[in-house]
């Protein structure tokens, strides 16, 4: 008998995500000679990411593609550190097939009985603001008020940077942003910022504050309930999606850069050494206080492979 | 018990309307970041609605449209349809209830905690589970309330 | 699967009538569709309570609190005085004042139900003494504290900006222009209707008397008339969010009520306290539970299946409008405001998408419908509010105030469905994305 599978992601109907998962779903269907079936729910339909990874864990929503969600384990803001990756080369060596980020992410979420079967790398996260900012690369405060994601990386990534965090719920942000309760947005990047903020983005600072990735999840039951061909199908097929993705992903930021200075925001230049300043001083700052929440001894060892990639 | 819903109630509300004006006077005056404030709210805001409701149970002012009463002229008549209404809900808050358990278990077992002040989210995910078993407690006295006044043919 | 959503919807109505708490009607149409529908309830509260924990929704119980207290401390009774300056001494002028009067304390309070609440105490006897029926100025007065879910800020759009992921600020804007109409067409209503009435008229103040009362009322009224300037200025000036503009509405009103016009007492402020936290309890019980409904229809598809059912009969936008604006009077018949746009918006959005209208506007036409819904019988919790607040039996006012929802309030709700710029001309003027 035919399974249909329901997916959840974040974007809405038509994003290269969901074309990309339409895609996916045809060559699953396909592999599997019609066994599996799979259902897109686009634009976040099953709630927000954070309660749908929890309903993925214990099987009432079968996939998803999203951002890890940290409530249930602190340790998975590791995949969100800041300045983990200086360079798409970096990200695929710890994200990609094989890479330690991916590894230990693949581990957290089977303490979930979430089984990962890809990594989706979506872009270098960066900074939208709706003011001038004559100096975007000055590390000194400069009283901008940004809307940063209630995740404890984010936000002091912000103040590192200069910034005035202040925690907006994502369904105000727009809204606070457009009316000036906050100048700007920190925690998403030009893909991000031209969906949902293009109106209120008068610079976009490529800041690489950090890599955007989403996996690929499925729950375990719903997984070991598959026939082992069919679980090797979607294993293969779901390979191939990503390998794709890593092909595409940096042209398609520049895209998407390019699409925000067509419609006048300023995109804003910053040269190797200032993106090497703002990654020290964040490095230095931040991954300390991360590193009290998550466990020295834990996280040590993983930051060590992070650094021996760089070279 | 009347005094101690108004001053639990009112406190929670005020407690709450104050945490959101620091949130602005912290933003729009001060200028300065403030974390974990927001996170923090979400404790009392939460109990809030949950004990509003169980004030509403413990008396009788749930929202209810009544619209069969209209047509019911006898006494007698209107406390059979109390008493049919009231089954229903228990019958409902009861499975309801079972729900709120399963839940309560997952967030025990899983234990989540708030995004940059780590505080467990147990403590306001189990409001949910105490709410409904409260509001089963009254759905229940008001049954047997309803069902006595039939009893001696008293309005109720 | 259908099928099985219209058992839930009817076990929903069904409940209702029988007088089940609206939560628990919720309850039952989540077991029809757990038992019979095969639909998994695993997670669902877990989804639940996790969209309660939005601080969007926290500020139904702040401006609801904040209406309250006005209405208990004696700021309602400055603004009446005032408005009356200008429009008491004409003929029928009273019921024009009910009628502003609603309207600018709409300004301040997000819930319908504050208009009557605060001055309905006041302005019933008066309009009475005054030779208007009483079973008349309850009517008016309830119908036009409607206004205070069309003036923002405003619970339902609040409601309605959250559930369909709008602007909620485009959303105020877009039911600002049908509620002024609203409280046009009422004072015009009013004014012929008064002609019957065999009115005592204040007698007309020469210029000076005026000016005098103007400077003297209005000092008194300063406090109260600084209020929507906070609570909009604050809002559409970049200070703060809805939530946080109504939890300083809330901070304002204390030492205001308190202190400036000495209505609120500890009694009466305690006591305002727990009426908020207990009203708002069962409408986030409610909310709970018909999301929770809500997103199992969306799990199993049903809003597609709904529009293709729909389209198969008619694809005529204008014919589809006004199907829609029967239903939702239909729906506001028997269910709250807010608890009908958490079912309905995600329900009939793709439909609007599909026919090109904008979600801004449809935010107007589930306004109107909605708030229409308070007064219209059986369940029309604003006109029976009314209705104990006048000391009037139900019974009486509801044929005055059918004539008023049905000339007053029935045109506007056509022209804000079939006229876009009606809703869609205060968004766009301040920038909003109105586009379908
Ligand atoms: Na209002
Ligand atoms: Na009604």
């Amino acid at each position: 008998s035919a399974d249909t599978l329901k997916l959840s992601h974040v974007r809405p109907q038509g994003a290269t995500i969901d074309k990309e998962l339409h895609t996916f779903a045809d060559n699953v269907s396909e592999a599997t000679s019609g066994d599996v079936q799979i259902k897109l729910f686009p634009a976040s339909a099953l709630g927000d990411y954070t309660t749908v990874q929890e309903r993925v864990s214990f099987g009432a929503i079968d996939m998803a593609v999203q951002p890890p969600a940290t409530a249930a384990d602190r340790r998975m803001q590791i995949s969100v550190f800041p300045y983990l990756a200086g360079s798409w080369e970096q990200a695929h060596a710890i994200y990609g097939p094989g890479g330690i980020i991916r590894d230990t992410m693949a581990k957290l979420y089977d303490d979930q009985d979430i089984v990962m079967l890809a990594a989706y790398p979506v872009y270098f996260g960066g900074i939208s603001l709706n003011v001038n900012n004559p100096h975007p690369a000055s590390l000194e405060p400069n009283g901008i008020k940004v809307r940063v994601p209630a995740i404890k990386s984010f936000q002091l990534t912000g103040e590192a940077l200069g910034y005035i965090p202040s925690p907006i719920p994502f369904s105000e942000a727009f809204t606070a942003v457009q009316t000036g309760v906050v100048n700007g947005i920190i925690g998403s990047g030009a893909e991000g910022y031209y969906a949902s903020f293009r109106d209120v983005t008068k610079t976009y600072i490529p800041a690489n504050t950090h890599f955007e990735v989403w996996y690929m999840l499925i729950s375990r039951d719903v997984f070991s309930g598959l026939s082992q061909e069919d679980q090797n199908a979607m294993k293969e097929q779901a390979a191939a999606f990503e390998a794709t993705r890593w092909e595409t992903a940096a042209e398609d930021q520049k895209a998407n850069e390019a699409l925000l200075a067509k419609q006048g925001t300023q995109v804003v230049e910053l040269s190797d050494e200032e993106l090497a300043a703002m990654s020290k001083k964040v490095r230095a700052e931040v991954w300390p206080a991360i590193l009290d929440d998550i466990g020295h001894d834990w996280a040590e060892p993983i930051l060590d492979e992070v650094r021996q990639a760089e070279k | 018990m009347d005094r101690f819903a108004k001053y639990l109630l009112t406190a929670l509300i005020c407690l709450v309307a104050l945490g959101q004006f620091v949130q602005v006077l912290t933003r729009y005056v001060f200028q300065v970041p403030l974390m974990g404030l927001e996170e923090t709210m979400l404790y009392p805001t939460l109990w809030l609605y949950i004990l509003g409701a169980v004030n509403a149970s413990r008396e009788n002012s749930h929202i209810r449209a009544n619209v069969l009463e209209i047509f019911i002229k006898t006494r007698r008549g209107h406390t059979l349809l109390a008493i049919t209404g009231e089954v229903i809900s228990l019958i409902v808050a009861l499975w309801l209830l079972f729900w709120a358990w399963d839940y309560t278990r997952y967030a025990w077992r899983v234990w989540r905690e708030s995004p940059t002040l780590y505080i467990p989210t147990f403590y306001s995910d189990v409001a949910l589970l105490a709410g409904l078993v409260l509001m089963v407690l009254y759905t229940l006295w008001h049954l047997l309330r309803h069902v006595q006044s039939l009893r001696e043919g008293e309005p109720s | 699967m259908i099928e099985v959503a219209m058992i839930a919807i009817a076990i929903l109505v069904i409940t209702l009538s029988l007088g089940v708490p609206l939560p628990y009607c919720f309850g039952a149409a989540l077991m029809v569709m757990t038992l019979i529908g095969g639909v998994t309830m695993k997670g669902m509260m877990l989804w639940g309570f996790g969209q309660l924990a939005n601080p969007v929704l926290l500020a139904i119980p702040l401006f609801v609190l904040a209406g309250t207290i006005m209405s208990q401390s004696g700021i309602a009774a400055s603004l009446l005085r005032f408005i009356n300056v200008f429009i008491g001494h004409i003929r029928g002028g009273l019921g024009v004042v009910a009628a502003v009067s609603c309207a600018v304390i709409g300004a301040i309070s997000g819930s319908g139900l504050t208009g009557i609440a605060a001055i309905g105490p006041l302005l019933i006897p008066e309009m009475e003494k005054r030779g208007y029926p009483r079973e008349y100025a309850t009517a008016l007065i309830a119908n036009s504290s409607i206004l205070g879910l069309l003036i923002p800020p405003s619970v339902t759009m609040i409601v309605y900006g959250w559930v369909t992921d709008t602007s909620i600020l485009a959303c105020f804007l877009a039911t600002l222009g049908p509620g002024l109409m609203i409280m046009v067409s009422f004072s015009v209503i009013n004014l012929i209707m008064s002609r019957k009435f065999n009115l005592v008229l204040d007698e007309k103040p020469s210029f000076s008397e005026l000016s005098s009362e103007v400077a003297k009322r209005g000092f008194n009224a300063f406090p109260a008339l600084l209020m929507p300037i906070i609570i909009l200025g604050g809002i559409y000036g970049g200070i703060m969010t809805p939530t946080e503009a109504a939890a300083v509405s809330v901070i304002y009103a204390i030492p205001v009520g308190f202190l400036i016009y000495k209505g609120l007492k500890w009694d009466n402020f305690f006591h305002a306290g727990k009426e908020a936290a207990t009203a708002v309890g069962a409408i986030m019980l409610m909310i709970l539970f018909s999301m929770i409904l809500s997103q199992m229809f969306v799990y199993e598809s049903i809003p597609q299946q709904l529009v293709n059912g729909i389209f198969s009969i008619t694809e005529n936008k204008i014919l589809l409008l006004i199907l829609i604006n029967i239903l939702l009077f239909l729906v506001g018949m028997v269910v709250n405001d807010i608890t009908a746009i958490i079912l309905i918006a995600p329900l009939l959005l793709p439909l609007m998408n599909a026919i090109g209208v904008s979600p801004v506007q449809f935010a107007a036409i589930m306004g109107v419908n909605t708030a229409m819904g308070g007064v219209t019988p059986p369940y029309a919790s604003i006109l029976y509010l009314g209705a104990r607040i006048g000391n009037v039996k139900v019974t009486k006012v509801i044929p005055p105030a059918m004539k008023l929802i049905l000339f007053g309030y029935v045109p506007v709700v056509f022209l804000t469905s079939l006229w876009p710029d009606l809703s869609l001309f205060l968004p766009r003027l301040f920038g909003y994305d109105v586009s379908p």
